[in-house]
């Protein structure tokens, strides 16, 4: 599904060259959920730039679904991410202007689905993530766990092949938090969608079928988190 | 992505940002206000002005007059009727008029012998001066003329008064007294107060018997006609005021005592004598459009032929400056508008960076970025175009109360009254519309070009 091939990434500032990610590899199957764990400045957040085609590479390839989203130009890379990649943001990202109903069908009106096609999936995944009742509601009638399942459900619409989680449960309390990760467990079981989490809580990170850690831009472990990481598990991530 | 969406999309951006949606409003809305008042301005104002030009200089006539020009090739120069009259090609004939009254688009041609000024006496001794002219009667309703007493009657010794002829008869000696004391004392304003009073008084005049005086310079005696008898009166033009009416005196007379009266009082003119030969004659014209094709057939009868519509050509040219002015002023306020439209909208997408990230994240793609943003500009020059509309409606009433209460242009009735001609509104709302596309151009490239990893950046 996916497939990280000897990447390399650096940042030129002025005539300094400073290295953020130094050869990675790793790959995640169809239907697996996975965290990048990492501390802040580990180069999580640049990785998961790089796998949802907002950045670039200095060197090497990312594959989803067989294609090279390196190779690909701004308009196919939107296209292919309108198709095949979802997202989950840290704040949620809602449009406040939109009703929840409206937020989720968001992607689709991108394809121009139809309407009615578009209402019907919205109000099925907002049924699936537990708000079925808030789909008239705006953004800021809403708590934060209930704003976050609305991001959820927008970011399975398209039915994507991979979903992208940016600190899912980042803002949430730790009830909530929770609530938030059983969604998503129920989610990729029940429809087999691959789910890359990017944390740096260890709690949250567990609880994925595989970890990735990164430090220093080093991927140092691909199936156990490292005691490392867990000490700097409360620091907030500013990569 | 559908126009249904986009739309949607950017109307709910639009309802958000009250503020910069109040302002790109405002500056367009003004802008098309302009463009719309301007237009009609220059509409209303031609209209009514073409109105009161050929209320008073009758576009739609054109004047006939002998073309001295050609020389008489009759007999030892004699002069009369009949076959003489097709030597003398230059003349303006009977006949000549006949052929003119039977061309396309001719509603009337008759002709207008002008004797000159003469002092017409009353029977109460009150006297004015005034030109006579001889004319076929029964065709001066032919000529806008419509009879506010009596009518018109062939009948020798008869006569038809316009409406200017009844005003401002004094007696002599009033006459002379007055005419004294304002020589004596001619920066009297009570004078001159009296003066135009009694100039702009009416007598009735109707059925009255009337006379005319000359004088014979040969003696120095005065020369006095017989009485003429009036049998109708002619109303006062529209659009003509008392102070205009009262320089405008004229009695018309049938040919016949025309020739009576010059006869009687010794008058020489240029076709004194002859019959069925004319100085002056009017052509009367279905419609102005018609008018330069039958003046070049009435010259090829070798006459002379004079219109006022040049008064219209003028008049258009100047409009059409005027009008050009006014789009200029809309177009230039409008431009000005579009600069804070370029502004709002550029603040404004640089404010909404992170919502378009996230869009670009979801699949918007840099055409659809653009199409929301210049939808966005678009909805705003329609509602900037709609306010304008209903601006340009309250300016205009507002303009037609000012005029209204400064008197009107040209009296109450038929006075300059701004209208907004139903085509200006398309024309102002698509300026508006455009306005608002054009400025918002380079915001939605701005933001089109928006890095979509913006929006996954925390502050």
């Amino acid at each position: 599904m996916l497939r990280v091939e000897k990447v390399t990434h650096s940042f030129k500032n002025g005539n300094e060259t400073t290295a953020v990610l130094h050869d990675i590899n790793f790959s995640v199957q169809k239907g697996e959920m996975v965290a990048l764990l990492g501390s802040s400045g580990s180069g999580k957040s640049t990785m998961l730039n790089l796998m949802a085609g907002l950045m670039k590479p200095t060197e090497g390839h990312i594959y989803i679904a067989d294609h090279d989203i390196v190779k690909m130009s701004e308009n196919k890379l939107s296209e292919f991410r309108r198709k095949n990649i979802g997202f989950i943001f840290q704040a949620y990202e809602l449009i406040t202007s939109l009703t929840v109903r409206e937020n989720v069908e968001l992607p689709l009106v991108f394809q121009s689905v139809a309407p009615s096609v578009r209402k019907k999936k919205a109000l099925e995944l907002l049924e699936a993530v537990g708000i079925p009742d808030k789909a008239d509601l705006f953004p800021a009638q809403l708590s934060g766990g209930q704003q976050q399942r609305v991001s959820i459900a927008r970011s399975l619409i398209t039915e994507p092949s991979v979903i992208f989680a940016d600190e899912p449960t980042g803002n949430l309390d730790s009830k909530t938090e929770e609530e938030i990760i059983t969604i998503l467990l129920d989610l990729n079981k029940k429809m087999n969608t691959t789910f890359i989490v990017v944390t740096h809580e260890i709690e949250v990170a567990e609880q994925m079928q595989r970890i990735f850690t990164l430090r220093d831009g080093f991927m140092i472990t691909g199936e156990q988190p490292p005691t490392e990481v867990e000490s700097k598990g409360g620091e907030q991530d500013e990569s | 992505m559908r126009v249904r969406d986009i739309s949607r999309l950017a109307w709910d951006q639009i309802k958000r940002r009250k503020v910069v949606t109040g302002l790109c409003m405002a500056g367009i809305s003004i802008g098309c206000a302009a463009i719309i008042v301007a237009l009609s301005l220059g509409d209303s104002a031609q209209a009514y002005t073409e109105k009161e030009i050929n209320s008073r200089f009758k576009m739609d006539e054109i004047t006939v007059t002998p073309n001295s020009g050609v020389p008489n090739q009759g007999k030892n120069g004699s002069q009369g009727e009949g076959d003489n009259e097709k030597l003398d090609p230059g003349k303006l004939t009977r006949q000549k008029l006949e052929i003119i009254s039977g061309l396309k688009h001719v509603n009337a041609a008759a002709p207008f012998q002008e004797i000159g000024w003469l002092q017409m006496l009353t029977i109460d001794n009150k006297i004015s001066d005034i030109q006579v002219i001889g004319t076929n009667l029964s065709l001066l309703t032919k000529y806008d003329n419509t009879f506010k007493q009596g009518g018109p009657s062939e009948l020798a010794g008869m006569a038809v008064l316009n409406y200017g002829a009844t005003l401002g008869l004094i007696d002599n000696e009033t006459r002379q007294s007055l005419y004294e004391a304002m020589g004596n004392d001619p920066y009297n304003n009570d004078l001159r107060l009296q003066y135009d009073n009694l100039s702009r008084m009416p007598t009735d005049l109707y059925q009255q018997q009337i006379q005319f005086q000359s004088t014979d310079y040969s003696n120095g005696k005065s020369i006095v006609s017989s009485s003429i008898r009036v049998m109708g009166i002619l109303a006062k033009p529209k659009g003509m005021d008392e102070n205009m009416a009262m320089y405008d005196k004229k009695i018309y007379v049938s040919l016949e005592t025309a020739e009576r009266l010059r006869d009687e009082l010794n008058l020489n003119n240029d076709s004194n004598g002859q019959a069925g030969v004319y100085n002056n004659a009017i052509i009367k014209v279905d419609s102005i459009d018609n008018i330069v094709a039958l003046e070049k057939l009435i010259q090829k009868l070798t006459l002379n032929t004079s219109t006022n519509l040049y008064q219209k050509e003028m008049l258009a040219e100047q409009f059409s400056m005027i009008k050009k002015v006014a789009l200029g002023v809309g177009i230039f306020i409008l431009i000005i508008a579009s600069i804070s439209i370029i502004v709002a909208m550029t603040m404004s997408s640089h404010q909404r960076r992170r919502q378009i990230g996230i869009m670009k994240v979801l699949g918007a793609n840099m055409r659809q970025i653009r199409n929301m943003f210049i939808t966005e500009a678009a909805l705003l020059g329609f509602l900037g175009g709609l306010l304008g509309v209903v601006f340009s409606y309250l300016i205009v009433t507002g303009m037609n109360k000012i005029i209204g209460s400064a008197g009107g242009m040209g009296g109450s009735e038929g006075g300059l009254v701004i209208a907004i001609p139903l085509m200006t509104i398309p024309i102002g709302i698509a300026f508006a519309i455009m306005t608002g596309v054009l400025s918002g151009i380079y915001p939605a490239i701005s933001a089109s070009r928006t890095n979509a990893l913006t929006a996954i950046k925390r502050d």
